[in-house]
């Protein structure tokens, strides 16, 4: 009896490492897609509204989800308080936030080189600029949505399987 | 003076912050350049505080004034100035671009020429009786620069908008093209201006003057510093319409500018009730003499300064 209840807690745990791990591979995607959405705004409210980071970064906070808010959130905060640089804000609210997010280093390369331009230049050259990240941001989201084709139901099954292996070894 | 020292880099605030209090009031400009020392004028006198700008100073100084999005100041660096909270007026200078062989900005901004703005509430009380006879007189103020025209003109606005004594309020409107009347941040007023005031923020006078006769139906209209033709029309215009106007424009004496060609329609109208001479000679705001109509006398040398 005890032995079953075993193999089984074994079989779901294994399972839901696999799961776990087939999410964070679609969590990526997602999380690429929704950064995208923002700094599209962001790009809308530079353009057309002529609004301050600040402003803009408290706007984009309250319309995009959860990890992705609360870099923006931060980002303003710590603007309001003054006296550092437009880089350094973004670098740090990027680096507190990071441990929340399915982000992989590609995707930090390209955030932390869009904070240095961020704030320094005019109109349509920071316009340059958001599109140029844009363009990154996709290449990753691609091999993003890539592995998540090839993976995501390997992962899943892998799981599954696994926790099978061990029982059956261990019976 | 607060909201100044707060916007500096913390460098040079620390350094300003050492100065004496009683001076600390007395504080004209502050003038910020790149590999020189921070200079300080304080009642017309330099000051050199041993600070040395760096140029990171001025980026972070720039940053701050642009609340870190430089792109929101486009208007701003190609015209060469900044207003801030407080009504303060930053001057920039630096490395211009130019498109087309006009000013598109100004890239590396390496000077900064804080004008700390004063209001002087009150110095225009006593010249009341003189501007007003059952209604409020089109008056041109005339003087040169750094007289105190501008001051004069912003106490009026205040007077005119509030009422004075038996006098009622009345609508005003400003039409701001340099932001020294109003001083607006975002289209707020930053200084005391009274409850009924309109002001039309940056916007070129001539064309100004005619929106808000439009739209808005000012009883007075506060311009300052006119000076061609198309600001002599519309000044014109706007008297056909009923309204009234305070004006200034720079220049020594009445009888001087009637030959200035931009002018003449003006005097040729006989549009001005009175004509206020501002000098300097007792400091910024002394009023040398009122003159009517006809150019007759009536009131000669008083200091407004207190």
């Amino acid at each position: 009896m005890i032995k079953w209840v075993g193999a089984i807690l074994i079989v779901i745990a294994t399972t839901w490492v696999g799961f776990e791990a087939a999410k964070h591979l679609s969590e990526r995607t997602r999380q690429i897609r929704q950064l995208k959405v923002a700094l599209q705004s962001l790009e809308a409210e530079i353009m057309y509204g002529h609004t301050s980071l600040i402003v803009a970064a408290q706007n984009i906070s309250k319309q995009t989800p959860k990890p992705l808010a609360w870099f923006f959130e931060q980002f303003a905060e710590k603007l309001l308080k003054g006296h550092t640089s437009v880089k350094v804000a973004w670098e740090e609210s990027l680096q507190d936030i990071w441990k929340f997010t399915a982000f992989k280093q590609g995707e930090y390369e390209v955030l932390k080189q869009f904070g240095e331009t961020l704030g320094q230049h005019d109109r349509i050259s920071q316009q340059k600029h958001i599109k140029l990240t844009l363009t990154h941001l996709e290449r990753e989201e691609a091999d993003a949505i890539d592995r998540q084709t090839r993976y995501e139901r390997m992962v899943r099954s892998l799981g599954v399987l696994t926790g099978v292996l061990l029982v059956i070894l261990l019976m | 003076m607060k909201e100044i020292i707060e916007m500096l880099p913390e460098s040079i605030s620390n350094e300003i912050k050492k100065i004496h209090p009683a001076s600390l009031q007395r504080i004209e400009e502050i003038r910020i350049r790149v590999m020189k020392r921070v200079e300080v004028t304080i009642v017309g006198n330099p000051v050199f505080l041993s600070y040395v700008v760096t140029y990171d100073d001025s980026m972070n100084l720039l940053n701050e004034l642009s609340h870190y999005s430089i792109y929101t100041l486009e208007d701003e660096l190609k015209k060469g100035y900044i207003t801030v909270r407080g009504g303060h007026r930053v001057g920039l200078s630096g490395r211009v671009i130019t498109e087309n062989g006009r000013v598109k900005a100004i890239r590396d901004v390496t000077s900064f020429n804080i004008r700390i703005a004063k209001q002087k509430i009150g110095i225009a009380d006593k010249y009341v009786p003189f501007l007003y006879e059952q209604r409020w007189l089109n008056t041109l103020i005339i003087g040169p620069p750094q007289t105190g025209k501008t001051t004069m003109l912003r106490d009026f606005a205040r007077l005119i908008s509030s009422g004075y004594k038996e006098i009622d309020s009345k609508k005003v409107g400003i039409i701001d093209e340099r932001s020294e009347i109003a001083g607006c941040v975002k289209g707020v007023p930053q200084h005391q201006l009274g409850e009924r005031v309109d002001v039309l923020d940056a916007c070129p006078k001539a064309e100004g003057m005619m929106m808000m006769i439009r739209s808005m139906s000012p009883d007075v209209l506060v311009v300052d510093e006119i000076g061609t033709i198309e600001d002599a029309d519309s000044v014109l215009e706007a008297v056909h319409a009923g309204v009234q106007l305070f004006v200034t424009v720079h220049g020594y004496k009445m009888s001087e500018l009637r030959n200035r060609p931009s002018l003449k329609p003006l005097f040729d109208a006989n549009v001005f009730d009175r004509y206020m001479e501002l000098t300097r000679k007792e400091g910024p705001g002394t009023v040398q003499q009122i003159l009517n109509k006809s150019g007759q006398q009536l009131l000669t040398e008083r200091s407004v300064t207190t």
